[in-house]
């Protein structure tokens, strides 16, 4: 789910080699050479707002600049970090790379990097689509090869990226706890009778005091028919509550959507039951789209809420958003070792509410992580 | 200056370079650095990608991703026609009407990810670059974006007052960054650009990490609320123990260096002679060579989320100074007897010179 994106990242992103070791970092450039057997070594961008890829495969959130790592199929990674020589130390803890250099003559630089590997094959570059535009121009112009532009190679990592390590389970779990407890907070705020911003606040310092590397909210100020980031306190208590929260924790997003309130209407409810019956229906090579079509077919006679009425859920990891999407249309399956982020909602006349859960897919079924409907983890 | 007037400003700049519409793009990754477009001309701070375009008769229309993000639009802009989407090229595509709306001029491109910059530019293959209509008619910033920058640097001095009161040694930067960073929204701050670093001997200020502070560690601070979109930033040093004389001294040599700036930020002069007149402070005790690349690059900088003039303080940028300009003066300086310390004021244009916004202006704090 899109939230407000910052500035600059502020939370605990250290890399810490007892919860992600570096074989484990490894392991994954290792199966990224078997998905694409020509590549001679990997581009891969990140920045603020947009470095699934690049902490998959680095470790490294970029809290300010953007990054670039380039990551060779035999020998030693290296990353390029912006904001000159004096940033470097900062940026050491973050990764087990252990070459920084300054992000500079980007172009020169991936050309020399591109040269000197070995084995005849080419580079390919991984989330290019999120590079500025004039750094994407630059890194195509210098990377050409006659009409050949460098492969872009995300979408094999994304694939690679849907099955969860027992690591990244465990990091999602903890995001999850965390989550909870930022609602838990909202609760009892909102219990205490305190204005919107108060109630979201409250969750946002519980989950940073449980460690949460970022937050996001958002909420509603009329009854969950829409909801908004913060972009100014709002004093007067709003309930019911519709929330959205985002938790990151050691890299990994949990997020939620649920309803504060003391007294929830019918839409809360139904929406309850209609987000169980969706929690049901997911099982190991049912198809997205089937939980999809099931979950708008079973809001009747209610509307399914606009949030949640062409996407029902998708994937989420490094990135709050992954691959696959749940939706009616959708052919993709879900697999073994993903983890989705599962929505739904409804509305009437008068009331409206969206519930989400967190699910891990495994062998046998599936694990609710974390559940609006049942309130804790 | 009010915001229809700016407004009138950038409709007269397409009138003077034959433009019958301006197609501003930006893709939702606010950032304190780069200048936004779409901020500029509907004051709206989108999710995801956005843009805006302006005809000639002033009719606007603002495209929101995602969708169900309109109606906040809709409140920010009544002015505008606004339209929630899912794709922001499709929608820009469908409002301009194929090929029947004339000269385009498009501002954003560079500052935006190329998944979108790629797509505008294909669309739009005749379109020339709009940047400085939109960015000119912004370096001085409105009554409101003046008023929103009183109140972003009022939550920053509240943000100061805390750190002083929490930052201690077994502390980590993470856990001091973030506590700030949440306090000052509680005041009302939309984001924070909250750079914050600590060590006995700092090679510069970045990001915060896990390192935990320790007694004698000199912390420096900038501290970067948004107040409706409007950054302004107040830089810091503090010490976590007592500061030794020396550094007083040199920290003493940075206050006279931003006094100097300021006093020589007047309109008519280029922001470049604002560098200069620091620049010689510390080159009069000695410190020439610190003056310039790899210890500084500027000395200040505008303050976005729209439009980032004046651009920086440094000795390349010939920008006229004019009232109403919004920037930052700060001498900030890697010595060598104390590594890198912070000290800088957002400071407003007036006729009669810099105004800095700041109640109090930095001096050296010691904790404990």
């Amino acid at each position: 789910m899109l939230a407000m994106n910052s500035t600059l990242l502020v939370g605990p992103s250290d890399w810490d080699p007892a919860r992600m070791p570096r074989d484990e970092f490894l392991a994954r450039a290792t199966a990224l050479w078997r998905a694409s057997p020509s590549a001679a070594g990997a581009v891969v961008y990140g920045d603020r707002t947009h470095h699934a890829e690049l902490a998959y495969l680095t470790g490294f959130t970029p809290k300010l600049e953007s990054a670039l790592a380039l990551i060779p199929r035999v020998g030693a990674p290296r990353l390029l970090v912006g904001g000159g020589p004096n940033m470097l130390q900062a940026a050491k803890p973050l990764t087990f790379i252990e070459a920084l250099v300054p992000l500079r003559n980007v172009g020169e630089t991936v050309a020399q990097w591109a040269r000197e590997q070995s084995g005849g094959g080419r580079p390919v570059l991984i989330g290019g689509a999120f590079m500025p535009y004039p750094l994407r121009q630059r890194i195509d112009e210098v990377m050409a090869e006659g009409a050949r532009s460098i492969a872009d190679k995300t979408g094999e990592l994304w694939t690679l990226m849907r099955r969860k390590s027992p690591r990244e389970l465990a990091a999602i779990r903890d995001a999850c706890a965390t989550l909870s407890a930022a609602l838990t907070a909202m609760d009892e705020a909102q219990r205490s009778g305190a204005g919107a911003t108060a109630v979201v606040l409250a969750g946002e310092h519980a989950a940073h005091r449980q460690g949460a590397q970022d937050v996001r909210t958002l909420f509603s100020l009329d009854g969950g028919r829409t909801l908004r980031p913060f972009d100014t306190s709002v004093e007067r208590a709003v309930d019911p509550l519709q929330t959205y929260v985002a938790v990151r924790r050691f890299g990994y997003w949990a997020e939620g959507f649920a309803v504060v309130t003391a007294s929830p209407g019918q839409c809360v409810r139904g929406a309850n039951v209609l987000l169980r019956y969706a929690l049901e229906k997911i099982r190991p090579g049912r198809r997205c789209g089937d939980v999809g079509r099931s979950v708008v077919e079973a809001a009747r006679p209610f509307e399914p809420h606009p949030l949640v009425t062409s996407v029902q859920g998708n994937a989420i990891g490094l990135a709050l958003e992954e691959q696959p999407l749940i939706t009616p249309a959708s052919e993709d399956t879900f697999e073994p070792g993903g983890i989705y982020s599962v929505r739904v909602g409804l509305r009437d006349e008068s009331d409206s509410a969206v519930v989400s859960a967190m699910v891990a897919v495994n062998e046998f079924g599936s694990d609710v992580l974390w559940s609006s409907a049942m309130g804790k983890v | 200056m009010t915001f229809d007037e700016r407004l009138a400003a950038i409709r007269a700049g397409m009138t003077e370079h034959k433009l019958d519409a301006l197609v501003a793009v930006h893709d939702g990754n606010h950032f304190i650095e780069t200048p936004n477009p779409v901020f500029v001309l509907c004051r709206f701070k989108s999710l995801g990608p956005a843009a805006v375009i302006l005809r000639g008769d002033g009719e606007t229309n603002l495209i929101v991703t995602p969708a169900w993000d309109a109606q906040r639009a809709a409140e920010c802009c009544p002015g505008a026609h606004v339209v929630g989407a899912d794709d922001v090229v499709e929608a820009l595509a469908g409002a301009l009407g194929g090929g029947a709306q004339g000269a385009v001029g498009v501002a954003g491109l560079p500052f935006t990810r190329w998944e979108v910059a790629s797509r505008v530019a294909a669309a739009l293959p005749q379109a020339s670059a709009a940047d400085d209509i939109v960015f000119d008619a912004a370096a001085a910033k409105t009554d409101d974006e003046i008023a929103n920058a009183r109140e972003a640097t009022r939550i920053a001095e509240l943000g100061y007052r805390r750190m002083l009161e929490i930052a201690r040694p077994g502390m980590s930067e993470d856990e001091l960054a973030v506590e700030l960073r949440w306090y000052t929204k509680t005041l009302g701050a939309d984001d924070n650009f909250l750079l914050l670093c600590a060590g006995p001997r700092n090679p510069a200020v970045a990001p915060s990490n896990g390192r935990v502070m320790q007694a004698g560690d000199i912390l420096v601070a900038e501290i970067t609320p948004s107040y409706h979109g409007q950054l302004a930033q107040i830089c810091r040093t503090v010490t976590l123990g007592p500061a030794s004389d020396e550094l007083k001294e040199k920290y003493d040599l940075l206050i006279r260096a931003m006094d100097a700036g300021i006093l020589a930020a007047v309109p008519g002069v280029p922001m470049a002679a604002v560098c200069r007149a620091m620049n010689a402070v510390l080159e009069a005790k000695g410190y020439g060579e610190y003056c310039h690349p790899p210890h500084i690059r500027r000395r200040g900088h505008g303050l976005g989320f729209g439009s980032i003039r004046p651009g920086d303080v440094s000795l390349d940028n010939e920008t006229v100074l004019e009232a109403g300009m919004l920037f930052m003066i700060h001498p900030n300086q890697h010595l060598p007897e104390t590594g890198y310390l912070l000290c800088g004021e957002p400071v407003v244009l007036t006729k009669d010179g810099a105004e800095p916004l700041t109640q109090q202006r930095s001096a050296l704090a010691e904790i404990g």
